[in-house]
């Protein structure tokens, strides 16, 4: 009987924790976890990051990317006038009913990356961490003080453990392929586009956001981390426009299916007696 | 009025006694536990999917070209229509979960055995047919796994000798996973729910024939003192449940609707570049654990893994005939009780190393996975040799069963 009872409870952990395992065995370094204001059960939308977003989307993003699931009449929603809509379009020298289509070309976009620019609609949603991925993507090119390491350790051209060590830790690089680690330092300094979180770390896209890229018309300081979080809240928005319904729905609908299901159970105990 | 209509009814077509025998008065055993409300739920679920699915199919585009801008068009334009491709999409897994734990069930308490055969052989028809639709279902989106799920899958029927690759380019209407494979997954996607319908139908006949089995495997001895009418008994029992499971779903639906699906299905398909890592849904992992897990036969290892996918649901074919035992709950059968739980683990480690990529490994290679996968392929097809070996000889002693529910 014993033995039964501890086939049963690892068949319940198995239930639990395999699932579990197997979403976060994805491989690469860990993401730094963000707190998203808009998730979780009463998550809302912030207006005006949503807004402060779609600028540095439009400014920087869109020289490449395009979010064609968007058009630029549908910014009304997070806040913007008409003559800021219109403003937006006309820089993309586009019309406002138009969808938010990248100027560049993508036939001549893939001639000169060697790779289409991925339309970014659906970017939150189409990569392995979700937003914390896309922020992740963002702020996870080298720093001035990464670059200085990687100056250090390639002065003497040896590796040594220590070095190795503070390397991975720095760069998300696996402390247990010295070879792999030199490669990536060689291409580094070669100017190569390095990023700690993209996945073989080597991507097409060159920094694309740097202190103060964009001017925030409300004032708000554009750091890095404030554009990367303000641009994935936005995207997040372009990702699904009906999150909020589906949740202030979700509310209502369980609300009441809690108190449906706690009527069942009162009749069926109340039937049930009978039996009993 | 109701009653004068209702007997006119009656003389041309007797509905109130079907009724009445069939539903209301239908007698069932007074001692079912909750693992029997998973029939109804699974009844549910195909009621909620062929619902969604309808007004899916109004809004949706079977064109290789369209079906991921017609998918995103319901996310966003159509009124509701996130709510319709949520419910959908999470409706297969739950509607997998009921049919599961209804299988389960059935395997534990000796549903399957004499006189429930026929029975539980078109439980495992449903069960394909299910399958079939599911996988038919996942490629519509159109995106990255949809179209290489698709290509790995159906590659699968190459392995089929001498016909096996004509065949494939006759189930892709061309020389690739494309617009006409596409095309004719919806309509059979479409056309099987139906059939699936169809096939519950006769499900429900063949139960009504010979009744429900219930937790102690016995056979009704006193139809007066051992059962109690369908209503209200089992309607209000299955009701509840029915909130229970819906709670649990919607909380999917509305709070975490992606949490069972692909990030990289949400990346439209594109037959140049392979994702890295290509997985089927969760419900068929356990099955493309064991398909991966022969491997070590050379030239056939690929028609050996499909034999042994397939045969991994087909031996429940013959799980009526495996076991010998008198008695069919394994309530009173510690041995094979035990033999059960292990079973069911084993399920869920395949469907770990399923998800897995093929070559990964544990414990810094130490112990790559492909071996787990093997081991477990091993167990899941032990566990019916061994339930024949243990009733078969003897083997297993049953503890004493009841007499009367």
């Amino acid at each position: 009987m014993d033995f039964m009872k501890f086939l049963k409870s690892v068949a319940l952990a198995a239930a639990v924790i395999l699932p579990q395992s197997a979403l976060a065995s994805s491989g690469g370094p860990a993401l730094p976890e963000q707190t998203w204001n808009f998730q979780g059960i009463f998550g809302q939308f912030d207006q005006s990051a949503l807004k402060r977003g779609a600028r540095v989307t439009v400014e920087v993003c869109m020289a490449c990317h395009s979010v064609k699931y968007i058009k630029f009449d549908s910014l009304k929603q997070l806040g913007f006038s008409e003559a800021e809509v219109i403003a937006l379009a006309e820089a993309q020298s586009r019309n406002k009913k138009d969808r938010m289509l990248s100027p560049m070309d993508p036939v001549a976009a893939k001639d000169t990356f060697g790779v289409t620019p991925p339309d970014l609609s659906l970017i939150t949603k189409a990569r392995k961490g979700y937003e914390d991925y896309t922020y992740a993507l963002l702020t996870g090119y080298l720093t001035d003080a990464d670059r200085a390491l990687v100056q250090k350790v390639m002065e003497d051209g040896a590796l040594s453990d220590s070095e190795l060590k503070e390397l991975s830790s720095a760069l998300g690089l696996d402390p247990h392929h010295p070879e792999k680690a030199k490669e990536i330092l060689t291409r580094i300094q070669a100017n190569e586009n390095f990023n700690k979180y993209f996945p073989g770390h080597f991507l097409a896209m060159p920094q694309p956001l740097n202190d103060g890229a964009v001017t925030y018309p409300d004032g708000v300081e554009s750091s890095l981390k404030q554009m990367s979080q303000d641009v994935v809240t936005f995207l997040a928005w372009a990702a699904e426009p009906t999150l909020m319904e589906r949740k202030s729905l979700g509310v209502k609908v369980m609300l009441y299916l809690v108190l449906l299901t706690v009527m069942f159970y009162a009749v069926k105990r109340r039937i049930w007696a009978k039996v009993h | 009025m109701f009653k004068s209509i209702m007997d006119w009814v009656d003389v041309r077509l007797p509905v109130t006694a079907l009724i009445k025998s069939q539903a209301t008065e239908y007698p069932t055993p007074k001692n079912l536990n909750y693992w029997w409300v998973f029939g109804s739920l699974a009844l549910f679920c195909l009621i909620v999917m062929l619902m969604t699915g309808l007004f899916l199919a109004m809004h949706y585009k079977p064109d290789a070209n369209l079906a991921f801008d017609a998918v995103e068009h319901i996310m966003r334009d159509v009124n509701y229509g996130w709510l319709l491709r949520y419910m959908h999409a999470n409706g297969a897994t739950f509607f997998f979960m009921a049919v599961y734990i209804h299988i389960l069930r059935g395997m534990y308490y000796g549903s399957h055995r004499a006189p429930r055969e026929i029975l539980w052989w078109f439980g495992i028809i449903i069960f394909f047919l299910l399958m079939a639709t599911a996988f038919m279902g996942y490629v519509l989106p159109w995106g990255q796994m949809s179209y290489w799920g698709a290509a790995v899958i159906t590659n699968l029927m190459s392995a089929i000798p001498v016909v096996g690759e004509e065949l494939v380019v006759w189930i892709w209407g061309g020389f690739a996973v494309g617009d006409p494979t596409l095309n004719r997954f919806f309509a059979l996607h479409f056309l099987l729910p139906f059939v699936i319908f169809g096939v519950v139908i006769i499900h429900l006949w063949a139960l009504h024939a010979v009744h429900s089995n219930n937790p102690d495997g016995i056979d009704i001895v006193d139809e007066h003192k051992d059962t109690i009418p369908f209503h209200p008994y089992i309607t209000i029992k299955d009701l509840y449940s029915m909130g229970v499971f819906l709670l649990i779903y919607c909380a999917f639906v509305f709070f975490m609707p992606n949490f069972f699906l692909e990030p990289d299905n949400y990346i439209p398909a594109n037959p140049m570049q392979t994702p890295a890592h290509i997985v089927p849904e969760w419900y068929f992992l356990p099955f493309y654990a064991i398909l991966r897990s022969i491997d070590f036969l050379g030239s056939y290892s690929k028609l050996a893994g499909v034999i042994a996918m397939v045969a991994a649901i087909a031996i429940l074919f013959i799980l009526p005939f495996l076991d010998r035992s008198p008695v069919r709950s394994f309530r009173y059968r510690p041995l094979s009780r035990q033999l059960f739980w292990i079973f069911v683990i084993d399920c869920f480690l395949l469907g770990w190393v399923g998800y897995n990529p093929a070559d990964a490994t544990r414990f810094n290679g130490a112990l790559p996975l492909i071996v787990v996968g093997r081991t477990c392929t091993a167990i899941y097809f032990g566990y019916f040799f061994l339930l024949w070996i243990i009733t078969a000889f003897d083997i297993e002693k049953p503890q004493p069963v009841p007499k009367s529910l």
